[in-house]
């Protein structure tokens, strides 16, 4: 078995068409890296698509949502003794190139969480509608939580676990990134945005979040909060 | 008004007899659900009493009355649901992250 401080959790859901592809991009670029698969219940052939030699692989025998996912990939993570986590999306839309600079600011303590921002970076092909949508929601975000981010749903973030074992995902679905900010705040961590690559295919945009998601989300991320 | 008090009788002897059967209840608790049956077939049978129970509140009508206390009830009783269930989705959670973690391979 691979040693290595650092997983690489990636949450998949019915992704059957990219998810080999991410994986072996992603074993080429970080080859002592733990990566771990979590599948969460996918009904396509993901699980089998996703069997690439050295991958840890894991499944959730029902679907749960990412945020489940997550947290799933992140305990696994605690088990094997790595250090920091990585999240990365499965569709391919991250760039694995920016993984090193992202735990390069954890190893070096300069903070204990680092999010990828699509808006200080180049962002390839974003339509304009989800760019204000995006914008909108990290207003919205700064309001609730009064915490600042230019790109609260990216699925791109380094966390350093080690030094916070407590950081748990409790919403299952996908309000995850707003509890995750949330988090942040409670646990008083040191954040840092850095900007990243984000590949926009056809493919990607046709699995994006939807406006009427969003609305999901934030009546989930308020109910969230109530019942705790 | 003879068919629709049979209507909510017969209703009324649904829930209750399904409440019954579905769980098991200690003494006082069944004591309870016993009062609260024959205190609402009560109701049905004689609804002019609810108005002077109104009138002590200061609400107009009995059935008045009735409709506000049975809205509030109802919204504890979504409430009370709303959380067990979200207690339920957390230990299903959990029990799935488990086997999941447990049944994690690498692949060759």
């Amino acid at each position: 078995m691979k040693r290595s401080d650092i997983a690489i959790v990636i949450p998949l859901y019915n992704e059957e068409k990219v998810i080999r592809q991410t994986l072996l991009d992603l074993q080429k670029e970080r080859p002592n890296d733990v990566i771990i698969v979590v599948d969460d219940g996918s009904t396509d052939n993901s699980f089998e698509q996703a069997c690439v030699k050295g991958v840890r692989l894991l499944r959730h025998i029902v679907n749960l949502g990412q945020g489940a996912a997550l947290q799933t990939g992140i305990e696994c993570a605690k088990r094997l003794g790595c250090k920091y986590v990585v999240t990365f999306d499965a569709d391919g839309q991250h760039c694995p190139k920016d993984i090193e600079k992202f735990v390069e600011v954890l190893k070096k303590d300069e903070a204990d969480i680092v999010l990828c921002s699509r808006f200080l970076g180049k962002a390839e092909n974003i339509p304009t509608f989800r760019k204000y949508f995006l914008k909108t929601a990290s207003l919205v975000e700064k309001l609730l939580t009064g915490i600042s981010l230019t790109d609260v749903h990216n699925g791109f973030r380094a966390i350093n676990i080690q030094k916070f074992p407590n950081f748990t995902i409790t919403q299952n679905r996908m309000s995850h990134a707003s509890e995750i900010i949330d988090l942040i705040k409670r646990l008083k961590m040191r954040y840092v945005e850095m900007p990243c690559t984000i590949r926009y295919s056809e493919y990607s945009l046709s699995k994006g979040q939807s406006l009427m998601n969003s609305i999901n989300i934030l009546f989930e991320f308020i109910l969230g909060k109530a019942i705790k | 008004m003879i068919l629709i008090k049979f209507f909510l009788i017969t209703v009324l002897s649904i829930v209750f007899l399904l409440l019954a059967l579905s769980s098991r209840f200690r003494t006082y608790q069944r004591i309870t659900v016993i009062l609260l049956y024959l205190f609402l077939a009560f109701l049905i049978l004689f609804p002019q009493t609810a108005d002077k129970v109104a009138e002590f509140f200061g609400i107009g009508r009995g059935v008045d009355l009735i409709i506000y206390l049975s809205i509030a009830v109802l919204s504890l009783i979504v409430a009370i649901l709303y959380a067990k269930l979200k207690m339920t989705e957390r230990a299903i959670t959990k029990i799935i992250r488990e086997i999941a973690v447990d049944k994690s391979r690498e692949c060759e």
